[in-house]
């Protein structure tokens, strides 16, 4: 006879990528490169979310250029994702997108209980709106003070300064360096940060991974301990070649 | 997934005789990856290290050396055979450039799927697949132990389940170490790690290890956590320092019978409530023993032995429903109601053995403990199974699955002999003489409204 049909209690894992959709990625191929990478990372986040019974995770995408929007608005399992491909072509206003993911942020509509949020903001350059209302706009809400927040820079015209901002300051603890944006310099980089934010994170968000005794005990500065960066794999043949941005 | 070893690829490692040929890539996490391989015609698995996993834990190589020289508890472990490194000429056909190293161990069967399947509910299993693979789990913490070895890092992640059988396996043995003796870097997983652990008063060993047991024992019967009830309600936000007060400050049982605070929800915890009633109250009061006052005093929590006692006991209290089907495990002597549908249980048919008894129901069975109270319980070589007759379900018989004949005693006298591999009917049989010893046939002083 079957086991009981009854399942794990599980909470939500909000995940929202913000993506940088401005002219200048239309460069280079860095619109594709992003685009691709997203979708490469599903199959591995799904393997991810499958292994985590005890998260339910669902994806977000917001795109911003002239303006922010929702390129997924509907929080969608991971399973169920198509990633359609995002277009290039504006200027960069990632203050307007930190305040949609602020309200999106809100209970309600987002849940009373949940799973540290992860927000992975890719952006190439600078913004050109208001930056700083965006942020505080965001960081008054407390899902977002609460979340996983990581930056990734494409290429040397990115705004470092800016992403800081973005994921916060966090002193170095043991073992460990202060945070920092992290910064892709060809697709091949990109697509391992994107790899390592959405199954090493999702995984450490929603179910803790092993620790060890390096890992600090005490009520860490970060609410979730943040996995380590993927080695670099030299593989020559892998690299997709011209790409250097 | 970059891999960092070259699928396809025939590398030589010190020590191999034979180059070795990594088939495909597995799986990867935070410590190392995973691949298939192929040493002279044999399929095995290997993991190989990230040099940031061995550069944190200084300890790994020598743990490791000493775990291949102990070799396995028993076969339920997937335990290193050799350690690995590349010799100078395969080193560069290793794409990264650090030092690195990794260890060989036999390659898990595909029956075998990672018990997050269970949890998750995505899996068809039975409860007596269940109870069995929460014995197998017991039973291979208990060699581990009796070795003076502990593991250090239980969780869900480390185990696989054939449901089929419920026969287990478990990965990922590279922190096995002496208890006590080496520090190694891990602590353990959240959620599973004993409260001292957590708090940072003390390092894993084998005392931790059985509060991590027991909480992996209690997520396959019940498919919850054993901490979460109201007071994880009230998170808003499961983070870090919120799992810290939920399992490490103040951590309290959902069914403590003194401390109510923590009892589970109706609806968010519905699992617990369902699952936790179904189980004999001998095997509630192990967790009770060890979620209670062994909680904040290691000493006191239920040893890997009382477990296997209890787990299985309750596997021979093992009867069907007659109205729904539904497996039940049933307390001595009390009249029960079926958990599944609440129809009334009728008294079933018992075989009194000289160490214990096993109730009449398919698929129990009879092992060398149920005859010899010396014997450790052990339910990898049964003497005879509780069988349903191919034309009749409603008639039960015995099969023997020793090597030798049994002679089967009738009420009139007469007796009959059953060969290895046949059945007898055991309705008509006062016993059966086994050269384990006598099997004797106790009818129901009541007789059941359904028979």
């Amino acid at each position: 006879m079957p086991f009981p049909d009854v399942k794990l209690a599980n909470r939500p894992l909000h995940f929202l990528y913000l993506c940088d959709c401005s002219g200048s990625m239309a460069a280079s191929g860095k619109m594709q490169a992003l685009n691709q990478a997203i979708r490469q990372s599903l199959p591995g986040m799904a393997a991810v979310a499958r292994d985590n019974p005890e998260a339910r995770v669902l994806v977000r995408a917001v795109r911003f250029a002239d303006h922010a929007a929702w390129h997924i608005e509907t929080p969608t399992p991971v399973d169920q994702l198509e990633w359609r491909d995002l277009q290039a072509g504006g200027i960069t206003a990632m203050g307007e997108a930190l305040k949609l993911v602020a309200a999106a942020l809100q209970t309600p509509p987002m849940e009373v209980r949940a799973l540290p949020p992860v927000l992975v903001l890719i952006s190439d350059g600078q913004p050109t709106d208001d930056f700083a209302a965006g942020l505080e706009a965001l960081l008054r809400v407390p899902w977002a003070q609460k979340a996983v927040r990581l930056a990734i820079a494409l290429g040397h015209d990115a705004d470092l300064e800016v992403l800081q901002r973005f994921i916060g300051t966090e002193p170095a603890t043991a073992g460990r360096s202060p945070r920092r944006p992290l910064q892709a310099s060809n697709a091949t980089s990109l697509a391992q940060y994107i790899q390592w934010a959405s199954t090493a994170v999702v995984g450490a968000a929603s179910m803790p991974a092993s620790r060890v005794s390096e890992t600090p005990l005490e009520p860490a500065a970060g609410n979730i301990p943040l996995p380590d960066l993927p080695p670099t794999v030299l593989d020559p043949t892998d690299d997709v070649g011209p790409l250097v941005w | 997934m970059s891999w960092i070893l070259p699928e396809g690829a025939s590398l030589d490692f010190e020590g191999l005789a034979a180059p070795l040929q990594i088939i495909r890539g597995l799986g990867g996490g935070t410590q190392g990856q995973v691949y298939e391989v192929e040493l002279e015609g044999e399929r095995l698995a290997l993991k190989w290290y990230l040099p940031a996993c061995i550069a944190r834990d200084g300890g790994l190589e020598r743990r490791l050396i000493a775990s291949i020289r102990a070799t396995a508890p028993n076969e339920d472990f997937l335990w290193p055979i050799a350690l690995l490194r590349a010799s100078p000429a395969s080193r560069p056909l290793i794409r990264i450039r650090q030092e690195s190293f990794g260890y060989l161990m036999p390659l898990r069967p595909p029956a075998y799927v990672g018990a997050c399947e269970h949890a998750a509910g995505r899996l068809a299993i039975g409860l007596r697949q269940v109870l069995r693979a929460c014995f197998g789990l017991a039973d291979a913490f208990h060699a581990l132990h009796l070795a003076g070895l502990c593991y250090k890092d239980v969780s869900l992640g480390n185990l696989f389940l054939e449901p089929g059988s419920g026969g287990i396996l478990i990965c990922d043995n590279d922190n096995v170490a002496v208890d006590g003796a080496d520090h190694g870097a891990v602590l353990g997983t959240p959620g599973f790690m004993a409260p001292e652990v957590l708090l940072g008063q003390t390092r894993p060993g084998a005392d931790s290890d059985l509060f991590s047991l027991a909480v992996l024992l209690f997520r396959l019967l019940t498919r919850h956590d054993p901490l979460k009830g109201q007071m994880e309600l009230a998170i808003r936000c499961l983070d870090e320092p919120a799992r810290r007060r939920l399992c490490g400050e103040d951590p309290v049982f959902i069914f403590d019978p003194v401390d109510d605070r923590n009892r589970p929800d109706p609806i968010e915890h519905a699992a617990a409530l369902i699952t936790w009633p179904i189980y004999p109250r001998p095997l509630q009061a192990l967790f009770e023993q060890t979620f209670c006052r062994g909680m904040k005093q290691p000493s006191r929590r239920a040893l890997t032995g009382q477990w296997k006692q209890e787990l299985a006991r309750t596997l021979d209290r093992r009867a069907l429903c007659p109205a729904c089907g539904q497996e039940n495990f049933q307390a001595s002597g009390a009249p029960a109601l079926c958990w599944s549908c609440g129809a009334p249980l009728p008294e079933p048919m018992k075989l009194m053995l000289p160490h214990g008894s096993v109730l009449a129901a398919p698929d129990n069975e009879l092992h060398p403990h149920h005859f010899d109270a010396l014997a450790g319980e052990d339910l990898r070589r049964p003497l005879a199974r509780v069988v349903a007759h191919p034309q009749d379900p409603r008639r039960l018989g015995l099969r023997n699955l020793s090597a030798s004949a049994w002679s089967a005693e009738t009420h009139d006298g007469r007796s009959q002999p059953v060969q290895p591999g046949e059945s007898c009917s055991l309705a008509a049989l006062a016993r059966i003489q086994s050269p384990a010893g006598p099997i004797a046939v106790q009818r129901p002083t009541r007789p059941s409204p359904a028979t």
